[in-house]
């Protein structure tokens, strides 16, 4: 079955900007258990819908070839040819060939006769998630994408094409050096990449780093988008891999919480990336010998119990004798 | 001489021939394109000059001195396309960088697609400040200092033999190895002693992803190992952080060794899907799970005059063996789908959990050198188990085609429980997570070119797993971006988090807030002029109270950051010299924060390029970093780089 056949019947007028599906695609159908849910709320549709008013001309657009759309846009087609989804012209498993510009655009040939903007779809002008719609319908079922969903920039309306320029060559499309990651995620994320000018911090300004080998830009079962490393492990490891563990004396937090808990991972005034300007603090914020109410308070780390006297410098850093503070082999107090 | 091996290596770019002049007609369809290599090399001598601490420039900067292979950046494109479509190869700082990096992938349409990542990065960190427990005495040593590597490799091999089918192969390997500080605890004193550290992790991992038309699935089988062979040693006297006497005895460490044999291996297995059965309904989930063990095997033997407080114990020599084992079965499960009932609205549900056990023994000999020999015996066993879960449902509605309301509830809960702490009495301490969230959203775009998204989460607050965990709070972010023109954008954010844990016990309040503002100016398509810049303020206030340890009296934590923070960036192309002409390019960063380590940053640079030819440019460079902390006025330094070089494209 062609794919074109399929439009007309697979999605009504109203979803006629909406991107072509694949062959094979199940047409909407009445009785189906969507049209119920489409029913329950068919008053709140109408309550906010604008008025609807049908096209005077029916006929459904049919696709009208790559070629056709360089008559007119010589400049897009040729810049075009350096994109990787160049290769969709030759797509003839998902019907696309020589229909690359329709792949995204949806059938042109009204826009072809009318040279009209409306009459052609233009992901760039379509509500995010229904411009989304477009990528994923080949994007979808992908490993990339299993975070996508409930990522937070799928939640914030950041569409596909907010990172990944279109017509453009294979390192905008998806930017592969790491200062032009960097400087795409800056694009959006000010605050965070000014926390990189701060002395202590990873170093991505060197370009030594970049934001994706932390983050998964596509979401990830950790909260911030936290890349995994061998399954289930937070993306910090991947570098340092010295602090995994299991240690026969865990530090719980470490666990818990996080490299979060206590390091600013974007970068910070203090040493070694704390949070806090000097170590006893970050340590007495959670030790901080209240043992009956934290235990009251259900938290855990509140009894040390210890008896230093923080006057002494010997004792102002606790890491000077608790050396394994990510976790320690040898000793319960982290000493060894 | 790895400098010039990598010099080498830019030599086809520089013998390549000059790509031949546009032809006036098109070329004939079926005339064969020729193997091309475009890109460019950047290679460089840069002398440096540091005023003031050296130690902390190198903690900060650490860049040296010396000819640098800047960047190297090539793309090989094959004519006949019988191996490669196209390899890239990129990499910097060679030549005695801290941050060297090196990346090659090459692929091969419908058959293949293989990558290689390499970066070594130098570590090096001494600042006094940090640890320096006899710094009263004017002693300026970090005793927890270091200078030392990281270096992490990874290979992957995708292999394509089908549009739907793509089995892989990976292998990656961090390791890390140096010198340093650390010190040796022995009763009640602690010696600075010599420290080297060595690790290395292997990660090895094969798998396969299916990718069909309503579904996908990725199957990954991987294991690692692990091992830390961190050796603590000294030859000198040593009379630690408390040189007094104790008891009459002074005391002191003359000869120490502690050797690390920790060994550790791990499988994992990783099963992703997603899957969309009817075009209104997307399912996702992945299954993770890992177990990784660590086998110990620690010798200690140290000679000296120590004491041990339990039971009081003065002894001259020491030899510890210990052997230990740790396990750690950990789960991850997620399971999620989209539904859109009607085309304006999308109800997103996950459900989430993370199990993780840990359970490890241990048993410890120590011999002590008394008038007599004692030996004590030790074992010890250890836990600390997580259960986390969370559910989350999202509703996302398209008022207009310019508007996205969302809002949403989240549900955290779980526990943590570990062995108590030694003197607490506790055998097992347990903390408890639960957590309400309300989750609300709008995203606004009234023109093509302005956008703004609003992003609300808060909780009512109920338990935490620790003092300082989100409790009663609310996260907001604005996001804003305008394009005004063409040439010029405009952006703002704003976030605040405030999070309060009124219980008396804890007390805790925290707020942090950040505001930035941006601008991209790129007139006339960036022929002659550019500018980006940016200022950033961000603050924090956090106030906790804890027990003063020495007297018991109540303390409050408190910690004040306020930064103000502003980088630009200006690229002009010098007028009268054509579009190749020279460039200028001047800006940098400028920081200053106050409140509890109040610091200033500075980082101006200017740079000058001119091209004498085609593909070559000539540039030098001017970096100045000046840094300076109030507090810690030993710490400052102010450094000048200048780097001169050449730049070679095609």
């Amino acid at each position: 079955m062609r794919a074109d056949n399929l439009i007309p019947r697979a999605w009504p007028p109203r979803f006629a900007s909406a991107p072509p599906p694949p062959p094979g695609t199940r047409p909407f159908r009445a009785g189906h258990p969507r049209a119920l849910v489409v029913a329950a709320t068919m008053y709140l549709w109408a309550a906010v819908a604008p008025a609807q008013t049908p096209p005077a001309d029916n006929k459904p657009a049919t696709y009208a070839g790559s070629e056709a759309c360089q008559m007119c846009h010589e400049d897009i087609y040729k810049a075009f040819q350096r994109d990787p989804h160049a290769a969709v012209e030759k797509d003839k498993r998902r019907g696309f060939e020589t229909r690359a510009c329709e792949s995204c655009h949806g059938p042109g040939s009204k826009h072809v006769e009318s040279t009209a903007a409306a009459d052609i779809r233009n992901p760039a002008k379509l509500p995010v998630a229904e411009a989304d719609r477009g990528c994923l319908s080949c994007h979808l079922n992908q490993p990339t994408h299993v975070g996508r969903i409930q990522s937070a920039h799928a939640r914030n309306q950041v569409s596909c094409v907010t990172c990944h320029a279109m017509h453009k060559s294979a390192e905008e499309l998806v930017p592969r050096r790491r200062a032009a990651i960097n400087a795409e995620c800056a694009g959006c994320h000010t605050a965070e990449w000014a926390s990189f000018q701060r002395p202590y911090k990873h170093k991505l300004p060197e370009g030594a780093m970049s934001c994706v080998d932390c983050h998964n830009p596509h979401g990830s079962v950790l909260a911030h988008s936290i890349r995994t490393v061998s399954a289930n492990e937070p993306g910090c490891l991947n570098c340092h891999g010295d602090k995994r563990g299991p240690f026969i004396f865990d530090h719980a937090p470490v666990r818990l919480e996080g490299c979060t808990a206590c390091h600013e991972p974007h970068g910070s005034a203090n040493p070694r990336m704390l949070i806090r300007a000097e170590v006893r603090f970050v340590c007495l914020e959670c030790h901080a010998n209240t043992p009956v109410t934290a235990a009251a308070s259900h938290t855990l780390g509140g009894v040390p119990p210890s008896f230093h006297d923080l006057l002494s410098p010997q004792f102002q850093n606790c890491t000077v004798c608790h050396v394994k503070v990510h976790g320690s082999n040898v000793s319960r107090e982290l000493l060894r | 001489m790895k400098i010039w091996l990598l010099a080498l290596a830019a030599l086809p770019l520089a013998a390549q021939q000059a790509a031949p002049a546009a032809q006036e007609t098109p070329a004939a369809p079926l005339t064969m394109p020729e193997t091309t290599i475009t890109g460019s090399v950047d290679l460089g001598y840069r002398f440096n000059s540091v005023g003031g601490s050296l130690d902390t420039f190198r903690s900060v900067v650490d860049m040296g001195s010396g000819v640098r292979l800047l960047g190297l950046d090539l793309t090989i494109e094959s004519a006949t396309q019988k191996w490669f479509d196209r390899i890239n190869v990129r990499g910097s700082g060679w030549g005695g960088d801290p941050y060297t990096t090196a990346h090659v992938d090459a692929t091969r349409h419908d058959w293949y697609h293989f990558s290689f990542d390499y970066r070594d990065i130098a570590y090096f960190n001494f600042l006094p400040s940090f640890a320096d427990p006899t710094i009263g005495n004017g002693v300026f040593l970090d005793q927890q200092s270091f200078d030392s590597h990281r270096r992490m490799m990874d290979f992957e091999l995708q292999l394509l033999p089908g549009h739907w089918i793509v089995p892989y192969l990976g292998y990656s390997r961090d390791s890390g190895f140096g010198t340093g500080i650390t010190d040796f605890v022995n009763g009640i004193n602690s010696y600075p002693v010599e420290d080297k550290p060595r690790d290395s992790t292997n990660n090895y991992r094969g798998g396969v992803r299916l990718e069909l038309k309503k579904f996908h699935v990725t199957l990954e089988q991987g294991g690692t190992t692990f091992k830390d062979d961190q050796q603590v040693f000294t030859s000198n006297q040593n009379f630690g952080n408390n040189p007094g006497p104790f008891l009459g005895e002074q005391l002191d460490v003359t000869s120490l060794t502690q050797a690390y044999g920790v060994r550790g291996d791990s499988i994992y297995s990783k099963a992703l899907l997603t899957a969309n059965p009817t075009p209104w309904l997307d399912l996702f989930g992945e299954f993770l799970y890992s177990r990784p063990d660590t086998n110990v095997n620690y010798s200690q033997y140290n000679v000296g005059q120590f004491v041990d407080l339990t039971p009081l114990l003065l002894y001259t020599s020491e030899l510890d063996l210990l052997t230990g084992v740790a396990k750690q079965p950990h789960t991850t499960a997620n399971l999620g789908f989209e539904i859109r009932p009607v085309r304006r609205l999308r109800v997103i549900e996950s459900w989430m959990t993370d199990r993780l056990h840990n359970a490890s023994s241990a048993a410890l000999t120590q011999q002590l050198l008394t008038p007599a020999m004692t030996t004590l015996l030790n074992s010890f066993t250890d836990l600390l188990v997580m259960n986390y879960n969370r559910e989350q449902v999202d509703v996302l509605f398209d008022l207009t085609s310019r508007i996205t309301l969302r809002g949403g509830y989240r549900y955290e809960w779980g526990d943590g429980l570990t062995n108590g702490a030694l003197l607490s009495g506790l055998p097992t301490e347990t903390g408890q997570l639960k957590r309400q969230v309300g989750l609300a959203g709008v995203s606004y775009r009234p023109l093509q070119r302005l956008s703004l998204s609003v992003d609300f989460e808060g909780s009512g607050g109920d338990r935490g797993y620790f003092r300082t965990s989100l409790q009663d709070y609310q996260k907001a972010r604005v996001q804003a971006r305008y394009q005004v023109r063409q040439s010029l954008v405009l952006g703002a954010n704003f976030s605040v988090l405030s999070n309060q844990n009124p219980n008396p016990a804890v007390n805790y309040s925290f707020l942090s807030r950040d505001s930035s503002a941006s601008v991209t100016w790129t007139p006339n398509n960036s022929k002659r002029i550019t500018l980006t810049g940016e200022y950033t303020r961000a603050t924090l206030r956090s106030d906790l109270n804890y027990i003063v340890p020495q007297d018991f009296t109540s303390g409050t934590s408190s910690y004040r950051d306020n930064v103000n923070e502003a980088s630009t960036l200006v690229n002009l192309l010098i007028p009268g010299f054509g579009a190749n002409g020279p460039k200028l390019s001047v800006g940098g960063s400028l920081l200053r924060s106050s409140g509890s380590r109040p610091t200033d940053f500075y980082q101006p640079t200017m740079r000058f390029s001119t091209p004498p030819y085609k593909h070559m440019t000539w540039y030098g460079e001017w970096r100045y970093y000046g840094f300076a902390e109030p507090f810690y006025q030993y710490e400052g330094f102010r450094s000048q780089l200048v780097t001169i070089g050449v730049h070679f494209t095609r």
